[in-house]
């Protein structure tokens, strides 16, 4: 199956659902989907097109909304389904009931974008330590990093 | 009655210390927990703030083991975005490097499977062997950990003749070595009856918990990024990709000597047939506005970046994704039902190198709430003891 093959029976499936492809090199695919059908997209992809492997979950921040990139592979191409949520209202379903191994990547992403996952079986923190203050997404873009000042022990005032 | 052992988080010799957190019946894990994060360096974060070239650095220092999958990964996947083409020699002469650090971190691993199991002679021969393959890396980058050999554009040195040649007799010495480790299963049956049975996971297991590597390779999945997605000059070079039926821990050893065996002949490969001219092309200070995804099959399994360019010299976005972190959903399915005694075997056997420092363990007595610190030592001399009782598995048999 190769990477046309794959573009046209993904489009017999999805029908008006895949808003948009492209195929910028060999077996590299991106496809748009709405929001509301990203869980039955990733079904069509994992049950008929053998995209059964997800590799990871990218999130950016562009602007307005935030871009959610699910990077799939199998033997004969790689396919990246990309949706976009409001930042006003960063609401996505979680994908765990197709794929549980997206569980790691949907917590990182609640972690790092303040992205809200929905029904994922285990909403807590990831890779922020405990103590993180609230409301602070390091990967978006309008947040920067400042050091607290030193305080050194005995330190004359 | 349960009780909970957390194991970690803080463990100097850890790439990724982790914590996690067993519930126990007796002896055996009834479930796992796992809790990341204890060293997140917001390397996503600062590589957006660092230009193309500086960045390689930066990417090769995530890991130290294979450092130069990071700075491979992420060096191909901006010349794609800066469009240039690095010359033939230097793509060979990467990739030659990318296989030198494959048998490097196999031998590792080799070395600290047979430690876990009680095996520590073989421990010995591998880490000893293991200096080869470290010298030759010394010689052709300069360096023994961090080779910083990439640049955008190809390779930053060249070999000669007598390098070539030294390469080529250090070779011939691992090859007699890795034979040797073959046939040291059919030798040692205790080392294949500890290891065999351990860790159990099936192949619908590591399908759903998107497994790589070795780890997925080892439940009878051929997956291989140099197979299915050929990068570099991987189409042209002939290998077989190496996989095993038995699901568990034996089957991990299996894979590595194999993959091992196939790494020799790569390299051989690429230094006879190494092409003529420049190792480096120039590269471009700024890449257009445009989005790649790099992958590349890492010693641990499949390394993924997706790097976006926004037309400046620095990238709007780098995403990174370890092969570890995918490996560790199925490693909570492998330490299920497993023993205690087993912790250190299974968890070695993704190859996370935990099981290298002291004092990891802390015993929680479900009834008192006691907790023990116990040292790995302990926990190693409890394991052994296990198997000291255990009767021998029969019908393991070593595959070679």
């Amino acid at each position: 199956m190769n990477d046309t093959e794959i573009i046209e029976k993904a489009k017999a499936l999805l029908g008006d659902k895949a808003l948009e492809f492209s195929h910028p090199a060999l077996r590299r695919i991106f496809l748009k989907v709405d929001p509301n059908d990203l869980l039955k997209a990733v079904e069509v992809l994992k049950k008929d097109l053998g995209f059964a492997y997800l590799a990871t979950v990218s999130g950016l921040d562009v602007g307005e909304s935030f871009e959610i990139i699910y990077h799939f592979a199998n033997a004969f191409s790689q396919l990246n389904l990309r949706t976009q949520v409001p930042k006003a209202n960063p609401h996505v379903e979680s994908i765990c009931p197709v794929i549980p191994g997206a569980i790691l990547y949907e917590r990182e992403l609640q972690d790092m974008f303040g992205l809200v996952v929905d029904h994922i079986p285990d909403p807590r923190p990831l890779v922020l330590p405990d103590g993180w203050p609230a409301g602070n997404y390091p990967l978006r873009k309008d947040w920067k990093y400042e050091r607290p000042p030193e305080k050194i022990p005995g330190e004359k005032s | 009655m349960k009780f909970t052992v957390p194991i970690g988080p803080q463990h100097p010799a850890l790439k990724e210390p982790i914590s996690l957190r067993m519930t126990l019946e007796g002896e055996v894990i009834r479930d796992a927990d796992i809790r990341l994060g204890y060293n997140h360096r917001g390397l996503e974060k600062l590589a957006e703030e660092k230009t193309w070239l500086q960045n390689i650095y930066v990417t090769e220092r995530i890991c130290g083991i294979c450092s130069h999958s990071h700075a491979t990964c992420y060096t191909q996947g901006v010349e794609k975005l800066m469009e240039i083409e690095p010359p033939k020699r230097g793509i060979y002469l990467r990739f030659l490097v990318a296989e030198l650090e494959r048998v490097h971190s196999h031998l590792l691993w080799l070395g600290v499977a047979g430690h876990e199991a009680g095996f520590d002679t073989f421990f010995m021969y591998t880490w000893r062997d293991r200096e080869v393959v470290m010298d030759i890396l010394e010689m052709v980058s300069g360096n023994r950990v961090h080779y910083a050999i990439n640049t955008l554009g190809g390779v930053r040195r060249d070999i000669d003749d007598l390098q070539k040649k030294k390469i080529l007799d250090s070779l011939a010495i691992l090859r007699r070595r890795t034979e040797f480790y073959l046939k040291i299963g059919a030798n040692e049956p205790s080392f294949v009856a500890r290891i065999a049975g351990v860790g159990r996971l099936s192949k619908e297991d590591a399908l759903a918990l998107c497994a790589v590597g070795p780890t997925a390779r080892a439940s009878d999945i051929a997956q291989d990024v140099r197979k299915d997605d050929p990068y570099g000059m991987y189409a042209e070079v002939p290998f077989e990709v190496g996989t095993a039926t038995t699901c568990d821990v034996l089957g991990r050893v299996v894979v590595r000597v194999k993959e091992l065996m196939q790494s020799y002949n790569i390299i051989e490969f690429l230094l006879k047939n190494l092409p003529d001219g420049p190792v480096a092309v120039r590269a471009p200070r700024r890449a257009k506005p445009n989005e790649v995804v790099s992958r590349y099959e890492a010693p641990r399994g499949e390394n993924i970046h997706y790097i976006r360019s926004n037309g400046t010299d620095k990238p709007e976005r780098l995403k990174v994704r370890a092969p570890t972190l995918a490996n560790y959903p199925a490693t909570v399915v492998m330490l299920r039902n497993g023993f205690i005694a087993d912790i250190p075997l299974i968890f070695a056997a993704i190859d996370p190198c935990i099981c290298c420092a002291e004092r990891t363990v802390t015993l929680v007595d479900g009834r008192s709430g006691q907790e023990n610190v116990v040292l790995m030592s302990e926990l190693r001399r409890r394991a052994q003891e296990r198997w000291k009782k255990a009767p021998p598995k029969k019908d393991a048999v070593w595959p070679f």
